[in-house]
């Protein structure tokens, strides 16, 4: 669990801005993403070896989740779709870290995230319907059903942040346990299980949810 | 008419805060019989067309993703009720 603010700041006797462990972590990990980032594509060749092989990797698996259900468009939304998968895969490993929790297992980093695929989402919508076309398409097939389809529209993102932070909450929670019980050797299994498998796995299914969220509002 | 004293009627409250918790946690049932049903349903599409392996798994994890959401509110629920009363 998140214990709150460590570090805040004064201005003419308010406080203002605190600094929460999420937003430490979570600038370190957008720090040591870019250097990474960095590191991997200097020197590329037309012939990869070495770092590059890894780079191309982990773009060519996101962009084979991408193509398939946005057909000609994968290299359009790459950028974006890799900038969630890499953040969020990040963000559940930076957890293995002993003392250190993920910036996801806070509802703002997640809730934020899931708050910038709902407006890719809807830009993308009207971007394909014109937006007339794309707030006539909730009150298809009849004007009845309108509250329904916006209300089901609002709840997206909702369920979209709550499935990542509470997988990740749960797994912390259940570590925190086993480490009163077992503070050595015994958790080693677990943190593979739910920071390396776990975080993986709810990187991966963020980044598909967005995929087909956007595929959903351009059919 | 029982009138209960402040700390009685808080001890009671936190009492059936925390049983709360538990009966939300029931709901743990579904995405566990919802998962293993597709996963099932996977195990035999491979069977049956072992190429399409790729294709069937990601499949099979988006569907688990969206069973699970109802596990995942029943936990936070549980949380909030545990750590906020």
């Amino acid at each position: 669990m998140n214990p709150g603010p460590q570090i805040k700041f004064y201005l003419f006797n308010k406080e203002y801005l605190p600094v929460t462990d999420t937003l430490i972590v979570g600038w370190v990990s957008v720090i040591l993403i870019l250097i990474l980032a960095k590191y991997l594509t200097s020197n590329l060749k037309m012939r990869p070896e070495g770092k590059q092989n890894v780079a191309e990797m982990i773009i060519e698996l996101i962009y084979d989740q991408i193509e398939p259900m946005l057909p000609n468009e994968g290299w359009r939304f790459l950028p974006f779709i890799a900038t969630i998968f890499i953040y969020v895969g990040f963000s559940n490993l930076i957890g293995l870290v002993p003392g250190v929790t993920s910036p996801t297992g806070d509802l703002n980093t997640t809730l934020g995230l899931a708050l910038v695929v709902f407006i890719v989402v809807q830009l993308e919508g009207m971007r394909e319907h014109g937006v007339w076309g794309y707030i006539k398409s909730f009150a298809e097939p009849v004007i009845f059903l309108l509250p329904i389809n916006v209300i089901g529209e609002l709840a997206k993102p909702i369920s979209h942040s709550f499935r990542l932070f509470g997988n990740i909450v749960g797994g912390g929670i259940i570590m925190t346990l086993i480490y009163q019980a077992a503070p050595a050797l015994v958790p080693v299994p677990l943190h593979a299980w739910f920071d390396f498998f776990v975080g993986m796995i709810q990187a991966l299914i963020f980044g598909m949810v967005a995929i087909a969220y956007i595929s959903v509002a351009k059919s | 008419m029982v009138e209960f004293s402040p700390q009685v009627a808080e001890t009671i409250i936190r009492a059936a805060a925390l049983l709360g918790a538990g009966f939300a946690m029931i709901a743990g049932i579904g995405p566990g019989v919802g998962q293993g049903y597709a996963a099932g349903k996977a195990v035999e599409s491979v069977a049956r067309d072992p190429e399409a392996r790729g294709n069937i798994i990601t499949t099979m994890l988006l569907g688990q993703a969206v069973a699970e959401s109802t596990g995942i509110y029943s936990l936070v629920i549980a949380i909030v009720l545990i750590f906020t009363i």
